[in-house]
């Protein structure tokens, strides 16, 4: 699909005004790790969607570089079978005034293995610094697993840092409020997956084309 | 003479192992609006949950047959293409999902299991149209995440259109009055009034006379400890509101 998946490298890119790129992997796409320098009052945002049937191994590095930066970094996957995802982000607030907003979600069946690291550093004197980060996880299976591990080195005093990581099953209240509808059972867990990973999928630029690869794959999934 | 559209017998129901319900007998006719009152903790919502089929809920004992069938053996989606609707007491927020796409899916599930085709988008938006119209409910709602931000009195509007829009042969209104203003009651009200029909049922469940003062029930029991402990007319919702549960 053209224009979704974008293969430009951005190792080592300096965004100097504002860079919003989105990444997504399918099979046989090879995982490159991403390198970003935020300078002065810059806007980055970069999605990152993982499909089902990659396993994959990056990192992310941001580099607050420069005053009144932002930063939002999102990602999701869906892993059905045997997949290994890793991901790891770095972002180190270096100076004052910058925002970084992380929002990663997943969705671990089969017997996959799923890990999430997220470091953020605010170096001492970065102060006003303001750095959110969520990892929220859905298992669909007893055999896969997920570990999610927020790392946060804080050293400066004047800054609002919060992190925040869920790993759950499908919520029965919500599935049954469906079913009484008459919507299937199959059907209402593929509506609560994309229900799931909308937070993510908004931040989309074309939701609706990726929205509906990512519904046929958890559609899949689901029935398996 | 005509037969009934719900009959319950000796029905005992548990959650997380612990009986709630200790043999509900409850015929329902065509037609007919009944009123369930009781306190708190008397069996009310699990009544509704186990009409509905919710999975954590197991019925222990009796049977239920609704049109003639074992509503038991049904899931809670085969109840509700059978006709079975329940307006939550806490309707689920589903981010993400608009209100359009998840009528759309409830709609064209029904249509599927019917045989049907799915309906046409024009038709469907025509319906949605008119559905909201009939509840008051603002156009831009057709967008809206369900449930999401809206107040209470908006996500029992909701409720009522999703009812309107399913066109149910029983509807279970569980605790669908409370927290409600006097305007949203009324909408309430409006609604099950106006899918009133001679082969139209409803169960309204509730803690309070408010929206009785509105909906005239034909049949009104009192459920207490988990059984029917008086069955009679309207009557009865005068005694509870002078006296209050303690006098059955």
């Amino acid at each position: 699909m053209p224009g979704h998946y974008i293969d430009v490298p951005v190792s080592g890119t300096a965004v100097t005004d504002s860079l919003r790129k989105v990444f997504i992997l399918r099979p046989g796409d090879s995982a490159q790790d991403i390198s970003i320098e935020a300078r002065a009052g810059s806007v980055t945002d970069i999605t990152l969607v993982i499909l089902p049937g990659v396993s994959a191994d990056l990192t992310v590095n941001v580099d607050f570089t420069g005053e009144g930066a932002s930063l939002r970094l999102a990602g999701l996957y869906v892993c059905g079978s045997s997949e290994k995802v890793s991901v790891r982000t770095v972002v180190r607030h270096r100076v004052p005034f910058c925002t970084s907003d992380q929002i990663f979600t997943g969705i671990a069946g089969g017997t996959s293995r799923v890990s999430f690291n997220g470091t953020i550093i605010v170096a001492p004197g970065a102060q006003k610094t303001e750095a959110y980060q969520q990892s929220r996880n859905i298992l669909l299976s007893r055999d896969a697993k997920v570990s999610t591990e927020p790392q946060l080195e804080i050293y400066a005093d004047d800054v609002k840092c919060s992190h925040g990581a869920t790993a759950g099953s499908l919520s029965e209240d919500e599935l049954f409020y469906m079913r009484s509808r008459g919507i299937p059972e199959s059907e209402a867990k593929v509506l609560q997956l994309i229900s799931f990973l909308s937070p993510v999928l908004a931040s989309l630029p074309d939701p609706d084309a990726v929205a509906s690869e990512l519904e046929a794959a958890i559609r899949s999934i689901v029935q398996r | 003479m005509s037969r009934e559209l719900l009959k319950i017998s000796g029905l005992h129901a548990a959650v997380e192992g612990k009986e709630i319900l200790h043999g509900i007998d409850l015929e329902i006719k065509p037609g007919e609006i009944h009123a369930v009152m009781g306190p708190n903790g008397a069996g009310k919502s699990t009544l509704s949950a186990v009409l509905a089929g919710k999975p954590q809920y197991t019925v222990t004992e009796g049977s239920i047959e609704f049109l003639g069938r074992d509503l038991l053996a049904m899931s809670p989606e085969q109840r509700s293409w059978a006709g079975i609707f329940l307006s939550f007491q806490y309707p689920i927020e589903i981010p993400g999902v608009s209100i359009t796409s998840f009528m759309k899916t409830a709609i064209n599930s029904k249509r599927a299991a019917e045989g049907l085709e799915p309906l046409k988008g024009a038709d469907f938006l025509k319906l949605m149209r008119e559905k909201m119209a009939f509840v008051k409910m603002k156009p831009e709602f057709a967008k809206r995440e369900v449930n999401v931000g809206f107040s209470g009195g908006e996500k029992k509007r909701n409720e009522i259109f999703q009812m309107a829009m399913l066109d149910p042969v029983l509807s279970i209104l569980d605790e669908t009055d409370s927290g409600l203003d006097v305007d949203a009651l009324k909408i309430v009200a409006e609604g099950v009034n106006a899918l009133r029909s001679p082969s139209k049922s409803a169960i309204i469940i509730t803690h309070y006379q408010k929206l009785l003062d509105y909906v005239e029930p034909d049949v009104v029991h009192v459920l207490k400890a988990g059984k029917i402990v008086r069955t009679g007319g309207r009557e009865i919702v005068d005694i509870i509101e002078t006296q209050g549960f303690d006098s059955f």
